[in-house]
């Protein structure tokens, strides 16, 4: 069941054509974005074409794009943190121990997790009120540290590894904390390193909950500051792409070097969700 | 205690309590918030709050615009989920058949859904522009396009949106179909292969079987996800022109968030919430009857 070298040429040209598709209005954004030369209706004018930085040099002149673009670094970076060290706590007490009510822990978890989030954006909005962290980092931060799909992989994938080495360091007399930090945590690299990943990109991409539970120009988010540049007057379409750009970039970068670590995590997700 | 590692310790207690904090503060607390709100007739600004029984619910059945809500999430469900299902496992048999730099393509295809979908609704909202790309696409297929582009009309700004989902979600769903793929065991293909049957016979006898429970999967996804459209509605059409992408979370935000009737938006959330549970739910009776 060799292919044929000419079925294969086609086979390959078909694939390319399908990946035109899909990068395509990505390649408009970058060439759009390094260039002025756009006509009235929208379109690149391909003939005058300019190729030039001002667009991004005037989102940080002008805009202060930076605000956002740190504030989206600094949420994603403290809530992956997070996540990994309160997942993984989590996932390790459910996967070791058996106690009364452990069942029921556990079925929150799966519960949770097949709860859509957008049904609750209004009493998270109040809870925000209430707790009087409202437009403030901890709003953006609080409600995401420990991820319901994060406990689930942990505990997954401590189930699956053996225990020996932490009755080792326990008849050692190890603590508890020693045995997570020095034992159980260097094992779930693998699995910490997907989980990493998959909470960044979610993060740094989402919207709503930014967006809902902030309203200072200081406190955005960069999704968040994208989707209200688009409204504002002063901006034309190069620059928006421009910024465009820039809240993509991390992620491409992201997905350069972990391709593999992205896709695992999706379909660990799948596979045992 | 040496010994019994299965035993609960003190520490535990604190290992859990992050999660156990999650738990009840940001996802028990929130559903019961709403509930107990959607039975009232709160209002941030004016400070309103009595109880008001089913009102809020009875109120919505004759919104036209909560309506028209529902009608646009459903048709834009109906709309995307087969076509998006179906090109995600063509796209996952296609790159199945040991097509050379395999890995590669299957990245690319995939790339979209890592993107934010800020992002995303903002190109597209140049290329669906008057005198965009997708209208000179469509000139060249003879076909006109409306006047003030496609997000301006009432006729195309949904159907613009749900091609644009469409785009974005196959790579995705792909990839799960991808790894239900290459768990079915090569023998099987080569028993079909041995006596005769044909591609469309072997499809049918040994992979669309092993598919079912991802297609389950991806099914009940793709609904829930299809359920909560908003960025692209927040982004390029903002429910318009004239409701005509108007969507259930759009609604909820617009009702509760934006105008501040915080009763009512939350009585349309648990609608929504009702809604998505009892078509996950059939959804997984239909499908397991036809499996089995």
């Amino acid at each position: 069941m060799k292919p044929q070298p000419l079925k294969s040429t086609l086979r390959i040209l078909i694939a390319l054509v399908i990946a035109a598709v899909f990068v395509a209005p990505f390649v408009y954004m970058l060439i759009g974005s390094f260039s002025t030369a756009f006509t009235l209706t929208g379109t690149l004018d391909w003939s005058a074409i300019t190729w030039t930085l001002t667009n991004y040099a005037f989102l940080f002149s002008q805009s202060q794009l930076y605000i956002p673009l740190l504030n989206s670094l600094l949420v994603a970076a403290v809530v992956t943190l997070g996540n990994l060290l309160f997942c993984t706590l989590a996932g390790y007490v459910l996967a070791r121990r058996e106690f009364r009510g452990q069942k029921l822990v556990m079925l929150s978890v799966i519960l949770v997790l097949m709860i859509p989030a957008h049904v609750v954006i209004i009493p998270m909005y109040l809870l925000a009120n209430w707790l009087g962290i409202f437009d403030t980092y901890l709003a953006l931060i609080l409600p995401f540290l420990v991820l319901p799909l994060g406990v689930f992989m942990m505990r997954q994938y401590i189930s699956a590894i053996p225990a020996d080495m932490e009755e080792a360091a326990r008849i050692e007399g190890a603590s508890e904390w020693t045995i997570i930090w020095r034992v159980v945590m260097p094992l779930c690299r693998p699995a910490l390193a997907v989980l990493g990943v998959q909470v960044f990109l979610v993060n740094w991409n989402s919207f709503i909950y930014p967006f809902i539970l902030t309203s200072s120009e200081s406190m955005r988010t960069l999704p968040v500051a994208l989707a209200l540049l688009q409204g504002y007057q002063s901006i034309n379409l190069p620059q928006l792409f421009a910024a465009a750009t820039i809240s993509a970039l991390p992620t491409m970068v992201l997905f350069v070097l972990f391709s593999r670590r992205i896709t695992e995590g999706i379909i660990a997700g799948a596979l045992k969700g | 205690m040496a010994g019994n590692s299965r035993s609960f310790r003190r520490t535990d207690l604190l290992f859990l309590s992050p999660w156990l904090a999650t738990l009840l503060l940001f996802w028990l607390f929130p559903i019961i918030a709403s509930f107990a709100v959607s039975l009232t007739d709160y209002q941030l600004l004016s400070g309103n709050f009595a109880y008001v029984g089913s009102e809020n619910f009875r109120r919505l059945f004759a919104d036209d615009v909560f309506l028209r809500a529902i009608l646009n999430t459903v048709v834009f469900t109906v709309g995307t989920l087969p076509v998006t299902t179906a090109c995600a496992i063509l796209l996952a048999l296609f790159l199945n058949a040991n097509l050379p730099a395999r890995r590669f393509f299957q990245s690319v295809y995939f790339f979209p859904s890592v993107v934010s979908l800020v992002v995303v609704a903002l190109i597209f909202s140049s290329l669906y522009a008057r005198g965009g790309y997708i209208q000179m696409l469509g000139e060249l297929a003879g076909l006109s396009a409306p006047e003030h582009g496609f997000l301006f009309s009432q006729m195309t700004a949904l159907p613009a949106i749900m091609a644009m989902d469409i785009w974005m979600s196959s790579g995705y769903y792909m990839l799960l179909f991808l790894a239900a793929l290459q768990s079915i065991p090569r023998e099987l293909y080569d028993a079909a292969a041995l006596e005769g049957a044909s591609w469309w016979q072997r499809f049918r006898i040994v992979t669309l079987p092993h598919l079912k429970p991802m297609l389950l999967f991806v099914v009940i996804l793709n609904t829930i996800k299809s359920f909560q459209i908003f960025v692209e509605v927040f982004v390029m059409t903002k429910g318009g022109p004239l409701n005509s992408t108007m969507t259930i979370v759009y609604f909820v935000y617009e009702e509760g968030l934006h105008k501040f009737n915080i009763g009512y938006g939350a009585a349309a959330a648990n609608l929504l919430f009702a809604l998505i549970a009892l078509i996950a739910w059939l959804e997984l009776k239909l499908i397991r009857e036809r499996t089995v």
